[in-house]
């Protein structure tokens, strides 16, 4: 007994390494045990607690890294925002196409504008709709904001249609305040101006101009733009200067109103002014 | 006699506290290398104390570490006892294998034996054979944690001061 005493203390050393060998594997085994589980969950807990103190001294490696990560999320971000800008602004614009649609007693026909120009002296906007979706030469196109111009050229899917800023655009209008007729047009340049008013007609700046029922072409009332300047032209008319109504450099639909004026009537000036 | 082992607990405690919070400042991330400050304390302790001392402070050393980093509960504190074990062996009068390059030889072979126990069983299942856990880890991680301890025979002790050698 007393021998297997000193044998036993002279292995106590490989003795003690293997009960920590063992204990070592139980515990790796032992895992997923909730004693374990509990265990753990209790240090980690006291640890976090002193860790997460230790924590505010910067990482300047793992900064550089985050860093460059945020950098990117950045710019997906931004170009999300843009998106969803884009998105905002689509919908407002096209709630408010909705609404002056609704108002409108006239048929119309909802258009997206695939090509312009501002730039020229005969100005034009492409729409994606055309023949196939009843779209005629000489129909107006407007905005809830007021008249854009009329269609001049159609094809099965797309047409042309002729703005304010076109040098051979011509349009009887009424200054809607005091029912004073004229002719508006653009000069080429810059400038939408209206003809034949007398020099001491009343206009001023600030009054609305509106198409006139003497149009063969566009319903009478719809608003073309507000005056905006007024001076003497020569010693009999005046010149008015108007700025229309529609913000040509944002517009990017259009609706198409399906108005097509009397054909007896038109027939009927067209064999008086032939006498 | 107490005051020498709490001293050593309270070493190794923080040691822990470092090893598990600001290991990062000396580590070599892109290459997943990281020294092991734990390992360095305890490798000194067992060659100072011997076999049972250094197995012993290595299962507590190692379980402590399992708890607190959610890994293999019981991997380190195997990795670490054997390690004690087998740094303890070192243990000889006049502290022979605590000057200078013995001791760096200790805690490369303390360190390549707790690595190569941790290691082995930790990537047990995956695809990475035995030649690139050797290579990438197990070596690795053994000679730089090696290097570190550069810093213990940089600053002499102050018995190696007082006797002289």
């Amino acid at each position: 007994m007393k021998k297997l005493g000193y044998f036993i203390l002279d292995l106590k050393e490989y003795i003690t390494l293997a009960v920590l060998i063992v204990i070592s594997l139980i515990l790796i085994f032992l895992n997923d045990n909730p004693q374990i589980r509990f265990l753990r969950a209790a240090a980690l807990t006291s640890f976090g607690t002193v860790e997460s103190g230790i924590s505010a001294i910067p990482n300047v490696f793992d900064m550089e890294r985050e860093n460059k990560q945020l950098r990117e999320n950045n710019i997906k971000l931004a170009n999300e925002i843009a998106s969803l800008k884009e998105s905002k602004l689509e919908n407002i614009r096209l709630t408010r196409l909705l609404n002056f649609k609704d108002k409108n007693t006239l048929g119309v026909v909802s258009g997206k504008i695939i090509n312009k120009s501002l730039l020229q002296t005969r100005n034009t906007i492409t729409l994606n709709v055309g023949e196939s979706d009843s779209v005629a030469i000489n129909m107006p196109v407007i905005t809830d904001a007021g008249l854009v111009g009329r269609i001049v050229a159609t094809s099965r899917n797309y047409s042309i249609a002729q703005i304010l800023y076109n040098k051979d655009m011509r349009i009887t209008v009424k200054v809607q305040r005091n029912r004073l007729d004229g002719i508006l047009s653009y000069d080429g340049v810059s400038s939408v101006t209206v003809a034949n008013i007398q020099k001491s007609a009343d206009v001023n700046v600030g009054d609305v101009i509106i198409t006139s029922e003497y149009s063969n072409i566009y319903p009478a009332g719809i608003p073309i733009g507000t005056v905006t300047e007024t001076g003497n032209l020569d010693n009999l008319f005046k010149k008015v200067v108007v700025t229309p109504l529609v913000d040509f450099s944002v517009l990017e639909e259009v609706f198409i109103l399906k108005f097509v004026s009397s054909r007896e009537r038109v027939e009927l000036e067209k064999v008086f002014q032939k006498k | 006699m107490t005051i020498k082992f709490t001293k050593y607990f309270v070493i190794l405690f923080v040691l822990i506290l470092i090893q598990k919070t600001l290991i990062w400042l000396i580590s070599l991330s892109a290459y997943n290398i990281t020294p092991d400050l734990v390992l360095i304390a305890l490798v000194y302790i067992a060659v100072s104390e011997g076999k049972i001392f250094g197995s012993v402070t290595g299962f507590i050393a190692g379980f402590t570490i399992d708890l607190v980093s959610g890994s293999f509960l019981g991997l380190t504190a195997l990795a670490y006892s054997v390690t004690g074990f087998a740094a303890g062996g070192f243990r000889t009068e006049g502290d022979k294998y605590l000057t200078k390059l013995n001791f760096l030889i200790v805690i490369f072979l303390g360190s390549m034996i707790s690595n190569f126990i941790y290691y082995l069983i930790y990537f047990q299942g995956l695809s990475l054979n035995f030649i690139e856990i050797f290579s990438k880890y197990i070596l690795t991680t053994s000679t730089y944690t090696t290097l570190v301890s550069v810093i213990y025979i940089i600053f002499p002790r102050k018995k190696v001061l007082k006797e002289g050698y």
